[in-house]
């Protein structure tokens, strides 16, 4: 009886099934861990001040995010915003005309009581700038206000002199 | 003689799997790129408007009784030899002139225990912040959450004096 054995096996390629395995799992790893950034025009430039306590902002849709730069020697600080997609300066006051007022008042108007103004200065930046922004967030009638912060080590500020 | 060639033998090797790893690489790349790992930065929230010269933030509303202010003076204290510039100087009534933000806490807390003592709820008070115009922002955020820390549930800004 004549018999019949397997005939050789040649060489193949590499076995990629475990490493589609190992790439699946990263990638539900990056899936749940992560999360898309939305664009709220935020400048990445600015050096945020420390602190330990904060709050998460689960709900950003509601939300317009104020980059205020710290100009030295300056009275009125440069303002950064998101405006109708773009994120473009928008100056506390030209002339007469205060476009960031009319902005704030056109976002409560949009948003209404849920409007709520982040704002992102810098660290060196001083009161006496800070404040303009801050009038004209009153001025537009919004009172919900977040500044926002790095988290700090709450080790290294306690040991701070 | 007919010689008959050896048979030739397929295997199932089931799909082509290295498309798929193509794709699911590119799926990863894209997710490490775009993605932010959340958490990166957090917010102190406040929903007290800006106290401007001679009048309150919000309009008061009748059915709710006046908050009880805590006013609280901040100054700039200039030292070029600092690597940040200087430092504050926080006080106010039945409040010791401090530098640093874990003092000021611990002066919030006494004052708030003797405002309890009172029959004060901490509901019923808001910490009003007069910042000094070349009080930095990084000081401004360090005073603000020692008041978040000693339990007060209200902090507004106030106009420079």
């Amino acid at each position: 009886m004549k018999k019949h054995s397997m005939p050789e096996m040649k060489e193949g390629s590499v076995n990629v099934t475990p490493l589609i395995d190992v790439v699946m799992c990263l990638i539900i790893f990056f899936m749940l861990m992560t999360k898309l950034g939305v664009a709220r025009g935020i400048d990445k430039d600015i050096k945020l001040p420390n602190a330990i306590l904060g709050a998460k902002i689960e709900n950003m849709g509601d939300t317009l995010s104020l980059n205020v730069h710290y100009m030295p020697s300056a009275e009125i600080p440069q303002v950064t915003a998101q405006v109708e997609s773009t994120t473009k300066e928008v100056k506390l006051t030209e002339g007469r005309d205060k476009p960031l007022e009319r902005v704030l008042i056109a976002f409560k108007k949009s948003h209404g009581d849920k409007s709520r103004i982040i704002i992102r200065g810098d660290q060196n930046l001083t009161y006496g700038q800070l404040e303009k922004v801050l009038m004209a967030i009153s001025n537009a009638g919004i009172n919900d206000t977040a500044y926002e912060t790095k988290p700090a080590d709450p080790n290294a500020v306690a040991a701070a002199p | 003689m007919k010689m008959k060639g050896a048979k030739q033998v397929h295997y199932e090797s089931g799909p082509n799997m290295i498309p798929l790893v193509d794709v699911v690489m590119v799926i990863l790349i894209f997710l490490m790129l775009a993605g932010t790992f959340g958490g990166a930065t957090q917010f102190l929230l406040s929903k007290q408007g800006l106290h401007k010269k001679g009048s309150s933030a919000a309009k008061p509303d009748p059915n709710k009784p006046i908050d009880t202010p805590v006013e609280i003076h901040i100054d700039n204290i200039p030292d070029p030899s600092s690597p940040d510039g200087g430092g504050f100087r926080a006080q106010g009534t039945g409040i010791k002139p401090t530098a640093s933000g874990d003092m000021l806490r611990q002066e919030l807390e006494a004052k708030l225990a003797q405002f309890k003592a009172a029959g004060t709820s901490p509901d019923q008070l808001e910490i009003v912040l007069y910042p000094g115009r070349n009080v930095k922002y990084r000081n401004l955020i360090e005073v603000y959450q020692a008041a978040l820390q000693a339990k007060y549930t209200k902090v507004a800004f106030a106009t420079s004096h």
